[in-house]
């Protein structure tokens, strides 16, 4: 009985740990394993140089950092609420965050004012952690058009 | 006389080396990296110049008004090796994926832009060395 309790505790304790991954760390863009529109002169999507991430049972933080960008962070709800991401000023986002199984789902939408009038832009990130690197996938849709791409980091 | 030319050989020289470094400018340094833009446009105007061509192209807000656009490209090269030649798009609508830049005027660093007619897309390859 006692074994068959302890096999089962076991088994609950090995699920839940499944399905909470932890991205805690600070992580560093690895440009050689991530995609070419990521990094240099003519970014498609921007990624940041440097992510720093706290996690807890119920929230994550995140840091983003680039070089010469003014930084951008967010306190996400891992619910799935929907937060306010600190932005740089002028610039106003919201988002929200929840676990999908191994992975991380983040989405936001932000705006910003420009010559062209207001901008709206849209971000679906989608985080996975693969032999001790984490891995974004994300998608810019902005005025109908989207695009992926998909950057590594290694944790420091 | 001759020392007098050789000097003003160097300075003209080194006029130009510094004025290409000032148009070779790193992204970061002048475009903001958070702010992603699309835009739709017609092109009025072409600057084929080195290390990037310029694309002039009037985009008309939501109010009606039209701003000309100015969009920092790949280099000439580049985009020729792609296929664009300066006089064929001219006149032609365009739609454009960069950055803006940090200073608020009606400038963008394209990654990539796209001939409406056509669907040809041309992409900004040049990565920071």
């Amino acid at each position: 009985m006692a074994l068959s309790v302890g096999l089962a505790l076991g088994a609950q304790a090995a699920t839940l740990a499944q399905a909470r991954p932890d991205f805690s760390g600070t992580w560093r863009l690895n440009q050689a394993k991530s995609s070419r529109a990521v990094v240099g002169n003519n970014p498609d999507i921007p990624f940041p140089s440097q992510i720093e991430v706290k996690q807890s049972p119920t929230d994550i933080s995140v840091l983003n950092t680039s070089v010469r960008q003014q930084p951008v962070s967010a306190v996400y709800k891992l619910d799935g609420s929907k937060v306010n991401v600190q932005a740089p000023e002028g610039i106003t986002e919201t988002g929200e965050a929840r676990l999908d199984g191994s992975k991380l789902v983040i989405t936001s939408r932000r705006s910003f004012p420009s010559p062209a009038g207001d901008i709206a832009v849209e971000f679906k990130e989608t985080w996975s952690l693969d032999a001790g690197a984490l891995t974004i996938e994300k998608t810019r849709t902005q005025s109908g058009e989207s695009s992926t791409q998909k950057a590594v980091y290694d944790k420091l | 006389m001759r020392v007098i030319t050789a000097f003003a050989t160097v300075s003209v020289g080194i006029l130009l080396a510094t004025a290409s470094l000032q148009a070779h400018h790193s992204f970061s340094a002048t475009y903001d990296g958070n702010k992603p833009i699309t835009l739709r446009g017609t092109i009025v105007k072409m600057g084929w110049q080195n290390p990037h061509a310029h694309l002039y192209v009037d985009v008309k807000n939501a109010d009606g008004k039209v701003v000309t656009w100015e969009v920092e490209s790949a280099g000439p090269t580049t985009l020729m090796k792609q296929g664009l030649r300066k006089e064929d798009f001219v006149g032609a609508e365009v739609i454009i994926k960069g950055f803006l830049a940090k200073d608020g005027t009606p400038t963008v660093n394209a990654s990539s832009f796209t001939l409406v007619e056509s669907k040809k897309e041309f992409v900004n390859d040049e990565k920071t060395p």
